[in-house]
């Protein structure tokens, strides 16, 4: 049991709870109609998915010409947007997995939330290699299937290939992790249900689950499975998107340290991510005893933690460059910091870099203001972090001739705001339909009924 | 995988429900020290220790895991060679037929895929959890706050006031005696 | 541009005349952002983004001093000094046995002209795009003529440096695309599959050159009158596909068809692009880099030969010869830059 003595850091959930208590608290708040803040949420965010649905039709109707791409620079916000939501993903998997693995318990009270927000972000980011395309009608063409074209099959060399086989399964791989998850609450939710739709959906959705100790004992077999699985998979994802700047011959993408600059960098604005929703979650949905300030407190570490390794990737990027004595990756890397769009890198470093730093008092991690303004000022950074590789890195290459500038049209900044709107439109109805804490796995690290508490 | 024991319609079963996780635990490692039968335990959650209680052989799930995982990969690794170098090959970027290295992040995918998939497969089939199956409650309340352990009656010298009166001593709450699996 | 010029013409002593009109300038305080095709580049970047020791001009333009190539024959000012072959990591599966299709392009000759952006727009049936998309820098030209111009002692030098696709052997470009719509073919070409395109623009990306051009939009073509002109040997593109120089692979295949039907073997010159076609100085040649006395190869053993970017080892197909300039002072300076 790797969680510190209960003296020490608190109760992992407070108010001594039975596991009774957890059923009613978590499913009580599904069975109540829902609050007046829920449906101006929803009325807010559904508007932002439909003027995203407005501008996604539009601008498949007439073209990637209503964006602001050129010639040079032929990759901007829609890829910005795809790493960035890939990586809003990757801390679910994170909380889900890789701290099960290590036994850390404080997650079972937020890995639900965080998985379903793993899944929301790649649904968003999945979207935009979509869209991006020229001709999004033929995306089925990525896929290796026998045709009568030859058969032609794909360029398994293409990191866009790799991408596709990394985001395919990812998603997959997250639907099923939350998927089994969910499989005892929807038993539980089925049997405190006395009919309607919701029953018939629960009835269906628990697969006749009832309890048994021998299917409890192989579902955490698979959960162990699929935990081990995910780890490597989460580290793979990021890496293949990092490999699409990495193996390129673009001065400021072709750079060894993009894979693990990439991993830290996801979980870095996926902690940061979970934290705001975390925070607005404990407040709007009365879930201050399982979302504790313990949790927040751990969650603020993580962030300094992976702040820091993306400081050290930064400034490794820029010794890296400066130590090469290449003349094109020595103007790429001063061109971030002093070119044209040098105020994108400043932003990403102030946010990215110096803005966690406050983390490091305990004043600061225990103020639920301070710690829901720094997760989102390192959201904002993160974004604009892909954006200074992307951009920045194209738009000054090799041949001065080709030098461009780069600005978003309208359309481009709507569709980043209608990803918000469908990443918050799910997750609004995700907290209305599904039970947002893992009960299950919450009984488990109760105090309530053992011998030795924690 | 599910050993089907609760398939007998003819046997009878003592049902014993227990309101505390260390009450089951007690019961059931007493129960198999005395060298009952235990059909299964219910539990609203997956309490540590019971498998050591109820005396339960490790899953062999991690082999499904395993082989198909190694199949999925050998089998992307293949296809990928094949498109690539037999099937059409294609000069592209002047790499070679067979790009090894470059194959390797979709087989990783596709192992992980693969294993994945089929470990959850194999589990939900084993356990005969299937979309729509009707649940059937060893007693209401085991999704929620309440735990049941199941004994089985295996002979004639099953006495069943000795069992409940060991049953009282780790506070059970209700015992109740059943004649098939189908009641349960 | 695009108003009407004649209240500016007058007539006097019976003939209509361009200049001596009385005109006074007058700021407006508008300011019009110009649609241009080609721009003036500095080949050195800005002093303010470059660290000590890293070279400020761009080593783009082969150069040298007529003296010293009539001395050395060879170029001395281009940045990495010749090939290095520093060998593959990978086995070289793929062979050029047949025809290794090739182009020099001669920078000393070159004046600007531009009768080969021309040439090339109509034999391709490249999109004119129009005002507005080329102020945002999505002129479709294949071809295109990249201005270099460097301060010397208080004189401007300049350069003028042809560029079109590379058809590079190691093209980062087919590496990169997920449903090979740009593969190579067997005598060396970099060709493009418009209907295989899905548009990831990923291969206009990672080409260091940037000669691909991508269709934003479906550019209009509702002129019928001028659709009269197009090329019937050439696609029209539709909207969402990658485009770019195919060395006028129609014409290499409408002389292969000649030549079988002749029963010869196609002769060096046979094969002519559009661009070395209406080349006035000469500075374009296209021939088999494969058979060592066609023009092309010569030109490639000579003294003034280098390709672009090199260090990148895509082993571009294209090459340029490089700009000798005839200075009476040169013999005293030494390069700079």
């Amino acid at each position: 049991m790797a969680s510190a003595p209960a003296a020490i850091s608190g109760p992992l959930i407070l108010g001594d709870k039975s596991p009774g208590q957890v059923t009613d608290d978590v499913c009580s708040a599904l069975e109540r109609g829902p609050a007046r803040s829920w449906w101006i949420a929803i009325a807010i965010s559904s508007s932002m998915l439909l003027l995203g649905l407005i501008t996604v039709a539009y601008q498949v109707l007439t073209g990637i010409g209503t964006w602001g791409l050129n010639n040079t620079v032929g990759w901007a916000f829609d890829i910005t947007n795809f790493v960035f939501w890939i990586g809003i993903g990757h801390a679910g998997t994170l909380i889900s997995a890789v701290l099960f693995l290590f036994r850390q318990k404080w997650r079972t009270s937020v890995n639900r939330a965080a998985e379903a927000m793993t899944i929301f972000a790649v649904i968003c980011a999945g979207i935009f290699p979509l869209i991006h395309m020229g001709r999004p009608w033929l995306a089925h063409w990525m896929a290796p299937y026998p045709n009568t074209r030859g058969p032609l099959w794909i360029n398994f060399r293409s990191p866009l290939v790799w991408d596709f086989f990394a985001i395919s399964t990812y998603f997959t791989i997250s639907l099923m992790f939350w998927y089994v998850g969910l499989i005892p609450d929807m038993a539980t939710m089925r049997d405190r249900l006395t009919g309607g739709w919701r029953k018939k959906a629960a009835n269906f959705l628990s697969l006749g689950w009832n309890g048994s100790f021998r299917t409890w004992f192989h579902y955490e077999t698979v959960y162990l499975l699929l935990a081990g699985l995910a780890t490597p998979l989460v580290v793979s994802v990021h890496t293949i998107v990092s490999w699409d700047f990495a193996t390129s011959v673009i001065p400021g993408w072709h750079t060894t340290i993009l894979p693990p600059y990439f991993v830290a960098g996801a979980i870095f604005s996926g902690m940061s991510m979970v934290l705001t929703l975390m925070l607005i979650a404990r407040k709007t949905m009365g879930l201050e005893d399982y979302l504790t300030k313990r949790h927040v407190g751990a969650m603020c570490k993580l962030l300094i933690a992976t702040g820091g390794m993306v400081a050290i990737a930064y400034a490794t990027e820029f010794v890296a460059a400066m130590y090469s004595n290449n003349d094109y990756e020595q103007f790429a890397f001063i061109n971030r910091a002093k070119g044209p769009l040098c105020w994108s890198y400043w932003i990403m470093v102030s946010c990215n870099v110096l803005t966690p730093q406050i983390l490091w008092f305990k004043w600061a991690r225990s103020n639920m203001v301070v710690v829901f303004v720094v997760s989102i000022l390192i959201n904002i950074g993160m974004w604009f972090e892909r954006f200074v590789i992307i951009v920045t890195s194209l738009h000054r290459d090799y041949l001065p001739s080709n030098w461009t500038g780069y600005a978003p049209t309208s359309i481009e900044i709507a569709t980043l705001v209608g990803s918000f709107g469908l990443f918050l439109t799910l997750f609004l109805l995700f907290c209305r339909f599904v039970p947002v804490i893992a009960i299950a796995e919450v009984k488990g690290v109760l105090s309530h009924g053992r011998k030795s508490h924690e | 995988m599910a050993e089907s024991r609760m398939s007998n319609a003819n046997q009878r079963f003592l049902l014993g429900v227990f309101e505390r996780e260390e009450d089951i635990l007690a019961a059931t490692n007493e129960a198999r020290r005395r060298g009952l039968d235990i059909a299964d335990v219910y539990t609203p959650y997956a309490v540590h220790g019971l498998d050591a209680a109820m005396g339960l052989r490790p899953s062999r799930l991690p082999w499904v895991c395993f082989a198909l995982g190694l199949a999925g990969a050998s089998f992307k690794v293949w296809f990928e060679f094949w498109t690539s170098a037999a099937d059409w090959p294609i000069n592209v970027g002047g790499k070679p037929w067979n790009s090894l290295p470059a194959f390797v992040p979709v087989t990783f995918e596709v192992m992980v895929l693969f294993a994945a998939l089929s470990t959850v497969a194999a589990f939900l089939v084993g356990r005969g959890l299937l979309p729509g199956r009707r649940a059937k409650l060893a007693y209401p309340g085991v999704t929620d706050n309440q735990f049941a352990l199941v004994i089985e009656e295996t002979n004639a010298t099953f006495d069943f006031d000795e069992v409940s009166a060991m049953l009282e001593t780790f506070g059970v709450t209700h015992i109740e005696e059943r004649v098939d699996q189908e009641s349960l | 541009m695009g108003t009407n010029a004649a209240p500016l013409l007058t007539y006097r002593d019976g003939t209509l005349r361009l200049s001596g009109a009385a005109v006074s300038v007058t700021r407006t305080g508008r300011t019009h952002e110009l649609a241009c095709t080609q721009d003036y580049h500095n080949i050195e970047v800005p002093e303010a983004l470059t660290v000590p020791g890293m070279n400020r001009r761009r080593p783009l333009i082969g150069e040298t001093s007529l003296a010293s190539y009539k001395k050395n024959g060879t170029l001395d000012h281009h940045g990495h000094g010749g090939h290095h072959d520093l060998g593959e990591l990978w086995p070289e599966d793929h062979q050029y046995n047949g025809h290794h299709w090739g182009m020099a392009v001669d920078l000393t000759a070159c004046t600007g002209c531009s009768a080969c952006v021309v040439a090339c727009q109509v034999e391709n049936n490249v999109p004119v795009v129009g005002r507005d998309e080329v102020r945002r820098k999505r002129i479709m030209h294949w071809l295109r003529i990249d201005r270099y111009y460097c301060d010397n002692h208080g004189e401007v030098d300049v350069a003028h440096q042809p560029m079109m696709c590379h058809h590079c052997d190691h093209a980062p470009c087919e590496t990169v695309c997920p449903v090979l719509a740009t593969v190579h073919s067997e005598e060396g070409l970099n060709q493009q599959t418009y209907n295989r395109c899905v548009g990831t623009r990923y291969c206009a990306n990672n080409c260091p050159y940037k000669v691909r051009r991508f269709n934003w939009f479906e550019y209009a073509r509702e002129d019928t009158l001028a659709n009269m002109m197009l090329n019937p040997d050439v696609t029209v593109r539709s909207r969402g596909v990658m485009e770019k120089c195919s060395f006028c692979v129609q014409r290499i295949e409408e002389v292969r068809v000649e030549a079988k039907r002749e029963g010869r073997p196609i002769a060096d010159g046979d094969v002519l692009p559009a661009c070395q076609q209406s080349c006035p100085a000469r500075a374009i040649v296209f021939g088999d880099m494969n058979d060592p006395e066609s023009a092309v190869s010569k030109l490639i053993a000579g003294g003034r030969h280098y390709r672009l970017l090199e260090e990148t080892n895509v082993r571009p197909s294209v090459g340029y010869l490089g700009l000798v300039r005839n200075r009476q002072d040169d013999e005293d300076r030494t390069h700079h830059g």
